[in-house]
């Protein structure tokens, strides 16, 4: 594993406005990840996890600070510089898996692809390969009622990891799962940690996911403890 | 892009809202294909009417047969230049004719309208070899005696094989042959014997035109430059197509603007059911939505995924719409012709054209009852729609 922080956040400053209440989320947060890492964040409702997850997958912007991911700098992207940005180098795993219901499991996992330059054929073996790898290949052809909630799950990660990006985020990812599907998400987000080397960054309110980072970060109002 | 099979099944998923939107713009084409296939059939009547190596001569100063006047002596000077073709013995291939309008009683109400007559000379048929006799045969010359059109044909009282109507008080013109001219305008015309026709109704020997067939298209020009500088024969000379064309034009622009004005109050109703159907769509998507921006995608293709969802929905409302128009193709619809007063009946005529249009208006239908939601669904907070 390299040492080279692939996420630095220095002095972040998130302040979230209601009219004109302004509510302070992060406050001069410093925060590094290192490249192949799988940290886990863990903190109380509103303890600002989600809002840093959302800084690095480059869904939001600080108020003030400086997000760099993948050696891009995130605070000054325009909406459009962030969609590319967020194209080539999140893959997203969601608590509701936001799976795109009309969408059987292959076309799911395609569509990042479609964002690229790939012909038909090679996004169809692309979407087929990260299937394999989270041991759904024969339900490609399935619809997301037709699947399970853990399986939804992993559709989500192959959809996660079909363009190779280099950092996943996963917000809750075993939110909405049982037991036993919540811990084959766990391990397979573990397989694509130290055999993929894929940098996974996870919110979590889960000490049995937390446990299978390497890293357990705490947040409270803000600021790492 | 967005694939556009995540349109399509979106739409099938939402079946309800999806046909009875397309049932809205499914009727706007309807309405919009009818009227210019209307518009398209009076074009067509009246054109197949006419042929360019025909000229027609009228009245100096007449737009139509109905108001035009020749004396007899003129036929033959209008026949007579060397650019009118010549039949087997040297007789000019010529037809000089009166036309008329009867008001007679219309079949299936109690009302009367007018049909037109046409007084021919005995060898017209030679003259419009296109004319084509579907029942009985001519009528013989000197004979109170007459043959109709094919789509006049049972619909005024008197006018059907075997029966007779009145051409005047008292006498009495019996139908003794149908005849067909590829649906041309003749076919909602009486033809009878020219004599029959003046003395009935005491026109001497005025005809309205004379027709003639030139050696070749080519030569009209002459033949009118000869006919119009001739001062004392006082004619108009046209091209027997430009004469039809300029006949149909007042009807044709009459329906046109009627038919668009009624299917633009249509449409109105059209593209709001297409907006509140696309923006329930968007609000119930939000997630969706949320999730291709979050996966990298675009305000713009999202805007274009929706703009297109909405394309095609109104599309589908267009084919059914286009496609249930295609059956008007069977309709014979009759309508006072503004240039004869008479009534003439029209066919619609399907043509590719009219269908290509029908379909591109649906289809801007579709964007413009799409492209507020589609902008809603564009500018949508990707973290707001998320949650959603």
């Amino acid at each position: 594993m390299s040492a080279e922080p692939i996420v630095k956040l220095s002095a972040v400053n998130k302040t979230y406005f209601r009219g004109s209440e302004s509510i302070p989320v992060l406050d001069g947060l410093d925060f590094e990840v290192p490249d192949g890492a799988f940290q886990a964040l863990m903190g109380p409702s509103g303890s600002g996890k989600s809002t840093l997850l959302h800084l690095i997958a480059g869904l939001d912007r600080p108020t003030k600070g400086s997000v760099q991911v993948a050696g891009k700098e995130l605070s000054k992207m325009s909406d459009a510089e962030l969609a590319a940005f967020r194209a080539n180098h999140i893959g997203f795993i969601f608590q509701s898996y936001n799976l795109l219901p009309v969408l059987t499991a292959q076309e799911n996992v395609e569509l990042p692809l479609l964002l690229t330059k790939l012909g038909r054929g090679e996004r169809k073996t692309r979407a087929q390969t990260a299937l394999r790898v989270v041991g759904l290949e024969e339900r490609m052809g399935h619809y997301p009622r037709q699947l399970s909630g853990g399986q939804e799950q992993r559709v989500a990660i192959a959809r996660a990891i079909v363009n190779d990006p280099q950092i996943l985020v996963a917000d809750e990812p075993t939110g909405d799962l049982d037991r036993k599907s919540a811990d084959d998400v766990l391990e397979l987000l573990g397989r694509l940690n130290t055999e993929l080397k894929k940098t996974i960054v996870m919110v979590t309110h889960d000490p049995a996911a937390a446990e299978r980072a390497t890293v357990t970060r705490h947040l409270n109002k803000g600021a790492l403890q | 892009m967005v694939p556009i099979v995540y349109n399509l099944r979106s739409l099938a998923v939402r079946k309800t809202t999806t046909l009875a939107t397309a049932g809205g713009v499914a009727l706007v084409v309807f309405v919009f294909a009818a009227v210019l296939m209307l518009s398209e059939g009076v074009k067509r009547t009246l054109g197949r009417s006419g042929s360019d190596d025909i000229a027609i001569v009228l009245r100096d100063g007449s737009d139509a047969e109905l108001s035009s006047g020749i004396e007899a002596p003129q036929i033959a000077l209008i026949t007579a230049p060397s650019e009118v073709k010549r039949r087997g013995g040297g007789a000019p291939d010529a037809a000089a004719e009166i036309v008329a309008v009867l008001s007679l009683d219309k079949v299936g109400t109690d009302g009367q309208s007018n049909a037109q007559i046409r007084g021919v000379p005995d060898d017209v048929m030679s003259f419009r070899p296109s004319v084509r006799l579907v029942a009985g045969r001519v009528p013989r010359p000197g004979a109170d005696e007459a043959m109709i059109g094919n789509a006049i044909r049972g619909r005024f009282r008197g006018l059907d094989m075997g029966q007779s109507f009145e051409i005047r008080k008292n006498r009495n013109l019996t139908v003794v042959g149908v005849f067909e001219d590829g649906g041309s305008s003749y076919e909602s015309e009486i033809w009878a014997g020219r004599d029959q026709v003046q003395s009935a109704l005491g026109r001497g020997t005025v005809v309205s035109s004379v027709r003639v067939r030139l050696r070749s298209r080519d030569v009209f020009e002459r033949y009118q430059r000869q006919l119009q500088s001739n001062r004392q024969l006082g004619v108009d000379v046209m091209r027997e197509s430009d004469y039809y064309a300029k006949q149909s034009e007042g009807l044709s622009i009459f329906i046109n603007a009627l038919g668009i004005l009624v299917a633009f109050f249509f449409s109105v109703g059209a593209v709001i059911g297409a907006m509140i159907t696309m923006h329930a769509s968007v609000a119930n998507r939000s997630r969706e939505i949320g999730t291709l921006r979050a996966l990298g995608f675009k305000r713009w293709q999202i805007l274009l995924c929706f703009l297109l969802e909405s394309s095609i929905l109104a599309l589908v409302g267009g084919l059914l719409g286009a496609a249930a128009s295609l059956s008007m193709a069977l309709v014979r619809f009759p309508m006072v012709n503004f240039a004869s007063w008479s009534e003439i009946v029209f066919t619609f005529e399907p043509t590719p054209g009219v269908i290509i249009a029908s379909l591109v208006v649906a289809v801007l239908m579709g964007l413009v009852g799409g492209f507020l939601p589609a902008v809603r669904a564009a500018r949508a907070d990707v973290l707001s729609a998320i949650r959603a």
